[in-house]
């Protein structure tokens, strides 16, 4: 029986008391406190397996806990907490209870011990999440979060496929490490590939997560990919097909960053190459590679959901996150600029910022098992990283062309968010070591060191001195106002479109067949109508001549039925 | 965008403290200057690979400047791989609707725009 | 109370209250009373028998003989126990439900609505508990006639049209096919009773089995598999509680409840699985599926939506007999529960819409949800579960189902299942999405910095229109957990040889 109270349960539970309690400061906090009482549960629960229950037969294991669980549940606590802050002012009650219902379902996720547990959270932060897209309250919103829906219980029902071969095939519905081969390892591969955003199982990313409301986004940036890495993490750790799609992963979105006007979507390009990262770390596998995995998880949740804040502030205040209406802000807000510089200088990998303290460890593990193509790519996809999200967001949106714009400075909870999810950038920037205690093995690694500093000042300035110097000479492409094709064009546009001409054609032949069968009847009628019409011949035989025919029709029948 | 919300002339006095002293960067030639800092910061970079003995898995690692010079050709190459690839991939932002955001302005009542000037 | 006795009453009990409803009929208050109270009484016997049937016992009714061989008798087996809980449950609900709607709406000729309604019940006990293929096809017959005049409700030229497709396909397939079947099955078995294992194995020739078999499942019209499904969206035009009784408590279900007995009792799994004789059913239901799924994404009235649904959802029971599995059987009759306690939560949902508003196109619903949240909160968890996504009832049914598509090596199968699920979220979730989200009807308390707004606004349906509808929703979340118990019961039919394990 549960011997444990699970920390999801205190997440339903809130969510189910929210509506009651007055809307306004008594009820933010309340949301708020959910998350620091999860922190201090997950803090609290002794390693091992808990909560374990069985249901129709099968063993279901409510938490898991050791250190790769803890460490994602303590991370998303955290960052449902500071999502929370930044969303102190939204008075929208679905939002509000399907913000704490998304962290809750994917730290239960984190913690689930079985596949079938795990698969109840996985679709649960499905539904929950698309409620921060709807809640645009937009026609656009609308249609984004149907597609992101589909998508994200589309990853479900491929995992509950695999499951059921896996069940077929062993009869056991553990979730522990996999190999990949039977299309059941296959099937939950994908399913994980899904929410983790895969190179052409990407699109639902860019398409939903600038979407969302200005709060929603900062809440979706934290969950669902760090789940899939979660998850990928614990079935798929070392499997070798990662590194190239981690890689790929890693500079595929590079390109559409930087030439991407809406500068939430350009961070939501960023997150995705993020993820390439962790992939790459998951496939190589050793314990230096998944330590920095997580710890860049850890990391990148912090720096990302920082960026999105900052941008959803700015759009918070003058309506608008598209570079090409902003610029100039930084003298009306400056404390906003100021902390999406710091998350910038953290994605960029800066020493004394947290992406310095992971990544590294990544590209150290890639170096040492001696994938130096992958480190290479890495090394291309942090200067990306650097351009897009280190340069190009804080740039447009506060510095560039004056844009006019005075908006006042961000709201107090806003700029408290921000401002505490800044100083954990920097604190694990400047002293890891509290990070790496956490992780699953022990941290044989050093950050600050001579040569790692020195590479990486120099990689860092000259990626800038490469910007500064195709501004100037006008080669660095100008901020419009437009979308740029993305793999989901195909099915935005040539699905329905070859959807449409099939029906057209299928409607056609209909059409025809109808017009044929319907001619043919009437022909039919007629010639009936010529024979056993009331000027017909048959006619005068009627009454008994038909029944006679239909007895002997019903008799055959019979007959044949006894003969067969 | 309303353009009410556009008001150029700043007057310093409703800046925030930190804002004020951001004016600095409102004079060109201090952006300018800054640029200057960032030659110098790089050329001292390139200086320091000499200084020190670098701990290096491969080979290509020891050729000084190899991270400056790998750095400064891989984001070019990006930036006009990408400016090349937009070319195809540009669509008018209303390319998707009804069906999409970007042409769609985020609703009014859900944000809170105020102006230094409120 | 003797088994024989209470199995007997289950039957004519409801038919006796028409009696007293008749009576009644300037009386609403004492009338709903007597509709209450007698379906009370008849949930409580059942759960009586249920009892029984738990404790393993098989109680039999015999009441009389047609022919040496031929009788009318019933049998509860857990099949038929299962289905028998589900309506006399369910009903109990739907007339809840009924008394708001019928009087919300102001609907007249209430008395003999309620008549009809007792006696499609007495068929619906008649058809579970048969215990012969005789018996089920009498009550059969009895549950169209008597649901003929609930969907001629209305008596415009419309509900005459409507009710005449009912009807007419419903007869035409079970005179024209359903009973040629049976007396072929009578000629070939000598008998017609059902029983485990089937009666038909070394009868005849395989090779006529599919013919039989196509006989009985176009025969079978309630179970609404392609392409005799038109009745189904025509009787839409009924009120909704009607609708609620012939998707979710009584006829449909009726219809796939008797392609199980069929393929359980008649055929035999086994003989279905040596022979393949169901190959053809399990294409033609997943066609079913997933084509129904489609069309129900072209329809803008909520309630056409919700009758392709139906037709898609219970193909899930056919596909589920058609593999030929044990785990498909399983799937199919817990099917039978998680569809029920769904699907009526969104029929009662779109009649309490209908109610307090009159729309009945769902494009004109944007921004509904926010005027009557309880109504679309019991509508979301409905769809959810007809979805198939946990913790709601729905989610075993799929579970089921792919289980037995993987035993049955239907990998294939397994995909309709999948692409199923994401169809029912497109035609499904957009009510709810455009409900919540869309329009401008009411006050939105939703700004960020904006000062707090009061909720109020709220403007459901009467209360009887709308707590039927959160208890079935309740119903789905608790199914979810309960699993257990319909996995218990159905367990000796599904698995005669013992529980396998993995």
């Amino acid at each position: 029986m549960i011997d444990l109270f699970p920390p999801f349960l205190l997440f339903v539970a809130g969510a189910a008391l929210l509506p009651f309690i007055p809307n306004g400061h008594p009820r933010a906090l309340a949301a708020a406190s959910v998350p620091v009482i999860s922190v201090y549960l997950i803090w609290m629960m002794p390693e091992g397996m808990h909560g374990q229950f069985t249901l129709v037969g099968q063993e279901l294991t409510l938490l898991r806990v050791d250190k790769l669980s803890t460490i994602f549940g303590l991370i998303f606590s955290l960052a449902a907490f500071l999502g929370l802050i930044f969303a102190w002012y939204v008075r929208d009650t679905i939002q509000q209870t399907m913000s704490l219902l998304y962290a809750g379902t994917a730290i239960g996720a984190v913690f689930a011990g079985d596949l079938i547990s795990l698969f109840i959270f996985w679709e649960g932060t499905a539904i929950a999440s698309v409620f921060l897209i709807w809640a645009r309250r937009t026609e656009g919103a609308y249609w984004t979060g149907m597609r992101y829906l589909i998508v994200q219980v589309g990853s479900g029902v491929i995992l509950l496929a695999g499951m059921v071969l896996q069940y077929n095939e062993t009869g056991s519905m553990a979730f522990e490490a996999m190999t990949l081969g039977s299309p059941a390892t296959w099937a939950i591969f994908i399913a994980f590939g899904v929410k983790c955003a895969f190179p052409l199982l990407h699109n639902w990313m860019p398409d939903a997560y600038p979407a969302a409301t200005v709060t929603g986004t900062v809440i979706l940036s934290v969950f669902t990919t760090k789940l899939a890495i979660y998850a990928l993490a614990r079935g798929f750790a070392g499997t070798e097909i990662l590194i190239y799609i981690g890689a790929t992963m890693a500079i595929f979105p590079v390109f559409y960053a930087v030439i991407e006007n809406d500068l939430r979507r350009v961070l939501t390009y960023s997150l995705n190459q993020q993820l390439g990262f962790m992939v790459v770390g998951i496939g190589v596998g050793t314990e230096l590679a998944l330590n920095g995995t997580i710890a860049h998880a850890f990391a990148s949740i912090l720096y990302q959901a920082l960026l999105f804040m900052s941008i959803g502030a700015v759009l918070f205040r003058t309506g608008t996150a598209k570079a090409s209406e902003l610029g100039g802000l930084y003298k009306t807000m400056p404390l906003t600029m100021v902390f999406c510089v710091i998350g910038a200088a953290s994605i960029s990998s800066f020493p004394l910022f947290s992406g310095f303290v992971s990544k590294s460890l990544i590209l150290s593990a890639s170096m040492q098992e001696g994938y130096y193509i992958v480190w290479g790519i890495l090394l291309f996809a942090s200067a990306g990283a650097f351009i897009h999200s280190g340069i190009k967001v804080p740039f447009f949106a506060f510095f560039a062309q004056d844009s006019g714009l005075r908006p006042k400075e961000a709201p107090w909870n806003m700029l408290l968010a921000m401002g505490l999810t800044a100083s954990l950038c920097i604190a694990i920037g400047v002293y890891p070591y509290p990070l790496y205690a956490l992780l699953p093995y022990d941290v044989d690694y050093v950050p600050y060191t001579t040569t790692h500093v020195v590479t990486q000042l120099q990689l860092l300035f000259f990626y800038m001195l490469a910007f500064v110097v195709l501004m100037k000479t006008g080669i660095y492409p100008p901020e419009l106002k437009s979308v740029n094709l993305d793999f989901d064009w195909t099915y935005r546009k040539l699905g329905p479109a070859i959807i449409r001409s099939v029906r057209s054609l299928i409607q056609a032949v209909w059409g025809a067949l109808i017009g044929a069968s319907l001619r043919g009847l009437n022909f039919g009628v007629a010639t009936l109508e010529r024979a056993h019409g009331t000027e017909g011949p048959l006619a005068r035989a009627w009454p008994t001549g038909s029944m006679v025919l239909w007895i002997a029709v019903l008799l055959g029948g019979v007959l044949l039925l006894n003969y067969m | 965008m309303s353009t009410e919300m556009k008001t150029p002339e700043t007057d310093p006095a409703k800046l925030p403290w930190l804002g004020r002293k951001l004016l600095w960067l409102d004079n060109m030639k201090n952006v300018d200057r800054i640029i200057y800092a960032l030659f110098v910061l790089c050329a001292g970079l390139i200086a320091a690979d000499f200084m020190y003995s670098k701990k290096s898995y491969l080979a290509i690692e020891d050729i000084p400047g190899f991270y400056a010079a790998y750095g400064f050709f891989m984001s070019a190459a990006l930036i006009i791989f990408a400016r090349v690839m937009r070319v195809f991939l540009k669509r008018d932002e209303t390319y998707y609707s009804p069906k999409d955001v970007e042409s769609e302005a985020y609703p009014e009542d859900q944000l809170s725009r105020e102006t230094i000037n409120d | 109370m003797s088994p024989e006795l209470a199995i007997t009453l289950t039957v004519l009990l409801p038919a006796a209250a028409t009696l007293l409803l008749a009576a009644f009929d300037k009386q609403p208050n004492l009338r709903e009373a007597v509709s209450l109270l007698t379906a009370g009484a008849l949930f409580i016997i059942i759960l009586g028998l249920l009892q029984t049937v738990l404790d393993g016992a098989q109680p039999t009714a015999h009441w009389f003989d047609v022919l040496p061989g031929l009788s009318l008798t019933f049998e509860i087996e857990p099949l038929g126990m299962l289905f028998g809980v589900i309506a006399s449950g369910l009903w109990i609900v739907t007339t809840l439900y009924s008394i708001g709607y019928m009087r919300g709406n102001k609907e007249t000729k209430q008395t003999r609505f309620y008549i009809c309604f007792a006696i499609a019940i007495s068929a619906t006990m008649g058809i579970a508990f048969a215990a012969n293929m005789f018996t089920l096809f009498i009550f059969y017959e009895v549950l169209t006639l008597s649901t003929y005049p609930l969907v001629a409700h209305k008596e415009t030229d419309a509900a005459r049209k409507g009710a005449r497709t009912y009807m007419g396909i419903l007869v035409t397939t079970s005179i024209g096919f359903q009973l040629v079947a049976i007396v072929w099955t009578w000629v070939v078995a000598g008998t017609l009773d059902f029983e485990q294992g089937g009666i038909l194995a070394d009868k005849i020739d395989p090779t006529l089995l599919p013919f039989l078999l196509a006989l009985y499942a176009f025969g079978i019209g309630k179970a609404a598999l392609m392409p005799f499904h038109r009745w189904l969206p025509a009787a839409m035009v009924a009120p909704t509680p009607v609708s609620a009784l012939l998707h979710a408590v009584a006829v449909v279900k009726a219809g796939v409840f008797t392609m199980l007995k069929v393929g359980v009792y008649i055929f035999g799994i086994d003989l279905l699985a040596t022979t393949g004789a169901a190959d053809w059913l399990m294409w033609l239901a997943a066609f079913s599926i997933l084509a129904a799924s489609v069309v129900a994404m072209t329809k803008d009235n909520l309630k056409a939506r919700l009758a392709y649904s139906t037709i898609s959802q219970l193909s899930y029971i056919t596909l589920g007999v058609a593999l030929a599995t044990s785990l498909g059987v399983m799937g199919g009759a817990i099917q039978i529960a998680m569809h029920a306690m769904g699907k009526i939560t969104l029929f009662m949902c779109a009649g309490a819409i209908y109610v307090a508003t009159h729309k009945t196109e769902i494009s004109d619903m944007d921004g509904l949800g926010r005027v009557m949240p309880f109504t679309y909160g019991a509508f979301f968890i409905g769809a959810l579960s007809i979805i198939g996504l946990p913790p709601l009832g729905g989610a075993w049914t799929k579970w089921y189902l792919m289980l037995g598509a993987a035993d049955a090596g239907q990998i294939i199968m397994v995909a309709v299942f999948m692409v199923s699920s994401l169809l029912n979220i497109a035609y499904l979730l957009p009510v709810v999405a455009r409900g919540f989200f869309m329009g401008s009807t009411g006050p939105v308390a939703h700004s960020l910095g904006a000062a707090v707004a009061p909720t109020k606004g709220i403007q459901e349906a009467p209360l009887w229109c709308v707590v039927p509808p959160c208890l079935t929703a309740i119903g789905c979340l608790l199914l979810f957990f309960y699993v257990g118990d319909i996995y218990t019961l159905i367990e000796p039919v599904a698995f005669p040889e013992g529980r396998p394990q993995p």
